[in-house]
């Protein structure tokens, strides 16, 4: 590639970067302004309180006034149950559809996969009448149980995972003497980390950020999610942008941790739940 | 050697229960309280179509119908071409590419709700930075409110969508590209094709199966849109921006019309069932790879 081209490559590049990011900086420095600038008609990029005296007072207020802090508690709760009850249920399905053979295997599969794409709305109502009959209304029931439940793309990821796993490994652990269950947990599981990582990032991003299920199955302030405070802040508060923007920002933080971090297992997964439908 | 007869029923349990008692359950009990007349504070009586011959009479529903037709003509074409683009200005082997890949993904993992926050106050009206910039640059005193006008409500949530999905649809598109033989690229380059050339004759056609899987992802991806319509607009002004999918949301939880609600949520049903069957029917024939 010739230098000229390269330089504009760049550019075009930096462009569209900058409007992926800007917003993101924009709202994580006027999380830190006051009301005043908020409404102010002169818009400036470095608030005037930043490494000052004061600079985290919106960060406070949101935290501890409007309890923020407490929905984070609960959001990591909801999300890390969800998300390691998962990694059982995806992983043990996916392993009896990977090594086992049994009648009606591939229609259960089949059912499976073609009403993944289904949107929670669909079935929702019915859902809705099932956690009032079991009593879960204002608990975190109704937020983990179904997801852990229907691990579609878990169970999927987990089958071809197993499935490519070389059948010496199984009659070598059959001579042993293992028995089923072993067999699960300790042959064939901890050769299973990739995918284990891989699942539980995707599944406690989607229960993180899931809006519809807490909406409709909480209404006791003291159970809300990160995501569903966020929601009643904007409907109740929806002018105080300073707090609004700072809360979003405590929002978005700990999945950026887990983004940098674990960057490898986050974009493999994302993969394999799109690469195959 | 071999497992026990009994032992993939046994590590099954989980996954039928789920896809029992919250998916082929509730999909069978919705279409059965779609013929009924049904709060949630009365028992639920059955009048056959009545629910669908009402949506159908209704001005408000068939609008709903064109916004979701709408919001999914201008999102998938939208978000597949931004997608492609993205995909092939990162493919190039150049230093930075990786971080390039990872910052455009960064919407991705942003949950909608935080998203519908940051351009609800880039785009709010008088003090948004957008009506700020504009007014000092363009000298422009009055610009429509982007999110409080019927006539750009619907526009703006595809917009924001697209560029808060582009990033999931580059990664797929990416791995596509990189599934493509360099070789063709060699050969075309000595036989003097230009950029768009190559990208014409070689990267489309191959492409053309990763294109029909995105396609069909996209489409369910903007049936599904609900939370950017709750946190932005909540469906207004006055239906503007209402959808299939946050309209279900509406009936059944604000105004308690479980009926009427399962009846639009059975047209939704039947939409997503037809893109997946097409999905399922399609997916081989638009293989397009030599070997």
């Amino acid at each position: 590639m010739s230098r000229s081209r390269k330089l504009l490559l760049y550019l075009i590049l930096f462009i569209i970067s900058l409007t992926t990011i800007f917003p993101f900086l924009w709202m994580l420095s006027s999380s830190f302004k006051t009301m005043g600038e908020i409404f102010s008609l002169t818009p400036k990029f470095i608030p005037s309180k930043l490494f000052k005296p004061g600079m985290w007072e919106n960060y406070r207020m949101i935290l501890q006034e409007y309890n923020f802090i407490r929905f984070i508690l609960n959001s990591f709760m909801v999300a890390g149950f969800a998300a390691l009850g998962q990694l059982f249920t995806c992983s043990l399905g996916g392993f009896a559809f990977a090594r086992m053979d049994f009648r009606g295997k591939e229609i259960i599969f089949a059912l499976m996969l073609a009403t993944m794409m289904m949107p929670i709305q669909v079935t929702i109502i019915p859902e809705y009448f099932i956690m009032l009959k079991l009593d879960w209304y204002n608990t975190f029931l109704p937020l983990i149980i179904p997801s852990i439940l229907i691990g579609s793309f878990g169970t999927f990821l987990f089958r071809s995972t197993f499935e490519n796993m070389p059948s010496s490994m199984e009659e070598a652990a059959f001579i042993d003497g293992v028995n089923d269950w072993q067999m699960y947990y300790k042959v064939f599981l901890p050769n299973a980390k990739p995918a284990l990582a891989s699942l539980f990032i995707i599944a406690f991003m989607n229960n993180w950020n899931a809006l519809l299920r807490p909406v409709i199955y909480i209404d006791k302030p003291s159970l809300y999610t990160i995501t569903m405070g966020l929601a009643m802040f904007r409907g109740n508060y929806g002018t105080q942008w300073h707090l609004l923007l700072a809360g979003s920002v405590i929002s978005i933080l700990p999945l950026l941790l887990i983004y940098i971090t674990m960057q490898k297992y986050f974009v493999r997964g994302m993969l394999t739940s799109g690469t195959k439908g | 050697m071999q497992y026990r007869k009994f032992t993939p029923w046994l590590f099954l349990i989980p996954t039928l229960l789920g896809l029992i008692l919250f998916r082929l359950g509730p999909m069978l009990a919705a279409g059965l309280a779609s013929f009924t007349r049904w709060s949630v504070f009365s028992p639920p009586e059955w009048i056959g179509l009545g629910n669908y011959i009402e949506l159908f009479n209704s001005d408000v529903f068939l609008l709903i119908l064109r916004n979701t037709i709408i919001f999914s003509l201008l999102f998938v074409p939208g978000v597949m071409a931004v997608a492609l683009l993205l995909a092939v200005l990162v493919n190039n082997r150049l230093k930075g590419m990786t971080f390039f890949r990872g910052l455009f993904y960064l919407p991705v993992i942003t949950s909608v709700v935080s998203i519908g926050v940051i351009w609800s106050w880039i785009l709010s009206p008088r003090f948004g930075l957008l009506y700020q910039l504009v007014s000092k640059f363009f000298n422009v005193v009055r610009l429509p409110s982007f999110l409080g006008d019927a006539r750009y409500a619907l526009l703006t949530l595809i917009v924001v969508y697209i560029w808060k999905m582009a990033g999931y649809f580059m990664i797929l598109f990416l791995a596509g590209l990189q599934n493509i033989p360099e070789i063709y690229y060699e050969a075309a380059t000595i036989d003097g094709a230009s950029i768009w050339q190559k990208f014409r004759h070689i990267t489309l056609p191959l492409l053309s199966p990763t294109t029909f899987f995105i396609l069909i992802m996209s489409l369910i991806t903007s049936l599904k849109t609900f939370e950017l319509t709750y946190i932005m607009t909540q469906g207004g002004p006055n239906y503007a921006s209402s959808t299939l999918i946050f309209s279900i949301y509406v009936n059944a939880f604000k105004h308690f019309r479980m009926g009427y609600a399962s009846a639009m949520s059975y047209i939704l049903f039947i939409m997503v069932g037809v893109v997946t069957y097409l999905n399922f029917k399609f997916k081989d024939r638009w293989v397009n790879y030599s070997e």
